[in-house]
């Protein structure tokens, strides 16, 4: 039976969000959709935190609520923490905006 | 229920408090708003950093921003102070309220002759007015006078899963059963979700209108030539979970449902009074969203927090709502209503927003929310540009 407080929002999310404490070497079984899917959990993961699902490549989207919520820095592995350490916003990206827009006041 | 207690205005409009507020119309006049307010009780110093030496887009906003405090439907009457001669003006403002009804007065630190004057005449006209203000009584008046406000803070990836489902749920019984008004804001919280935000618009005017709005704030941050993570997301909502301001947004959305938006209205304008759910145009920045929502009447508002916040507001009282479980135990002050039995136990989420309800019963009916209960708001009006 899937584990509850594993929850993926929409059945083509790659995230899960783990709403219990999560160690590394677990087992766990997830609710996608009408679909069961099981999962190796590679390292401990935070209450409230994502692990990916499935593999997912670097520069591929990452899906929650059926939508992107930006893409991958590097190849992560299903199982693994999903964070600011992995995946990069499409918005508000002021350091990749183009020549005309450069950083008025400096650090 | 479809009546609650409230105090009628002249205007039409119905309050769930009567407060007398004080509000300073430049830096100069704040500390004698502050000194007044020591003095007479039961009065609300507004005072802010803003209304001198401002650019026209600015001095419009600090100023309805202003006039929608003095005039809010919890505001029995309004003194006005100002510094001297000024570009957001009191004689101005005061007459303003006055027009609604409400007694009101200017004082002017300059026209006084000074501080101690100044303090005198605020104190006089303030006593005068928390004197008035405490012989009304509450009467009977119809639901469908409020107007519901929706604000998120500290959210974490519990909020758009539990708590904003409730929040939601809540705000349309409000505008479905009771013929209400609700507003949320925040419209960098929109990135990501607003292609199917604006789906929900009443026709194609406010449906291009959202999408403008929140490509204008996705330009002001690119011009800052830095990624605006740290900002948006927050060091905190991190924490908690959330990666991207995409998926910030996709969960803030989920507290205002999936029901049709009627406008998306200028920061701090007023919420218009026919039934629906409307879009204040406001940073995700909380103390200026929340004061954007104020000013636009909203009765009371509904803060939906992940991990707790001492967000808060003095004319219009805050509901604190959490889903994540502990967070009631570790931040209590900071929780009126905890539904996190809905996240991680038996309940439902009708059984959440039923929660919500009533003490969105108590309060309307005089109950004191936690953060009024403690003593603590805040006011940060929301600018646009630079000094000058």
């Amino acid at each position: 039976m899937a584990d509850r407080y594993l929850e993926v929002v929409e059945p083509d999310d790659n995230v899960a969000t783990a709403l219990r404490e999560l160690e590394a070497g677990e087992t766990v079984a997830v609710a996608v959709g009408d679909e069961e899917r099981t999962v190796e959990v590679s390292e401990d993961v935070v209450f409230g935190h994502k692990i990916a699902i499935e593999d997912i490549a670097d520069g591929e989207t990452i899906t929650k609520y059926g939508k992107s919520i930006g893409n991958a820095t590097e190849d992560i592995p299903a199982g693994t923490w999903v964070h600011v350490h992995n995946v990069e916003s499409n918005y508000g990206r002021g350091d990749l905006a183009d020549g005309e827009q450069t950083a008025a006041v400096s650090e | 229920m479809s009546e609650f207690l409230g105090y009628e205005r002249d205007d039409g409009s119905v309050g769930i408090r009567n407060h007398v507020a004080i509000i300073s119309t430049a830096p100069y006049a704040n500390d004698t708003v502050k000194r007044a307010a020591e003095i007479v009780e039961n009065t609300v110093p507004i005072t802010h950093p803003l209304g001198r030496c401002q650019t026209k887009p600015d001095v419009f906003q600090t100023y309805r921003t202003l006039l929608g405090y003095g005039t809010h439907p919890n505001v029995y009457g309004t003194v006005v102070v100002a510094h001297a001669g000024e570009i957001v003006d009191g004689d101005e403002l005061a007459s303003d309220v006055a027009e609604t009804g409400r007694p009101s007065d200017s004082v002017n630190i300059h026209g006084e002759k000074g501080v101690m004057n100044a303090l005198q005449r605020t104190v006089n006209s303030a006593r005068e007015m928390v004197q008035e203000a405490s012989d009304q009584r509450r009467v009977p008046a119809d639901m469908s006078n409020l107007t519901f406000g929706i604000n998120c803070a500290t959210s974490d990836t519990t909020s758009g899963l539990c708590q904003h489902k409730a929040t939601a749920r809540a705000a349309w019984r409000l505008i479905d059963d009771h013929d209400g008004r609700a507003c949320f804001a925040e419209t960098p919280e929109f990135f990501g979700g607003e292609h199917e935000l604006a789906e929900r618009a009443v026709n194609d005017e406010v449906k291009q209108e959202i999408l403008d709005r929140v490509e204008n704030w996705d330009q002001r941050l690119q011009a800052t030539g830095y990624d605006v993570r740290g900002a948006q997301p927050t060091p905190d909502n991190m924490d908690g979970g959330l990666t991207t301001i995409e998926e910030k947004s996709l969960g803030a959305l989920v507290k205002s449902g999936d029901g049709p938006i009627q406008d998306i209205v200028d920061y701090g304008a007023q919420i218009p009074d026919d039934s629906g759910m409307y879009i204040m145009d406001t940073p995700g920045h909380g103390a200026e969203s929340v004061t954007g929502i104020g000013a636009g009447g909203a009765h009371f508002m509904v803060i939906s927090t992940g991990q707790g916040h001492t967000l808060s507001n003095a004319i219009m009282p805050t509901i604190k709502i959490t889903g994540n479980p502990g967070s009631a135990e570790r931040v209590p002050e900071q929780t009126d209503v905890d539904v996190s039995e809905a996240l991680v136990g038996d309940q439902s989420f009708d059984w959440a927003s039923d929660q919500l309800w009533d003490e969105i019963e108590d309060v309307v009916n005089g109950k004191l929310t936690m953060s009024e209960a403690m003593g603590e708001s805040q006011f940060a009006i929301h600018r646009i540009g630079p000094s000058t």
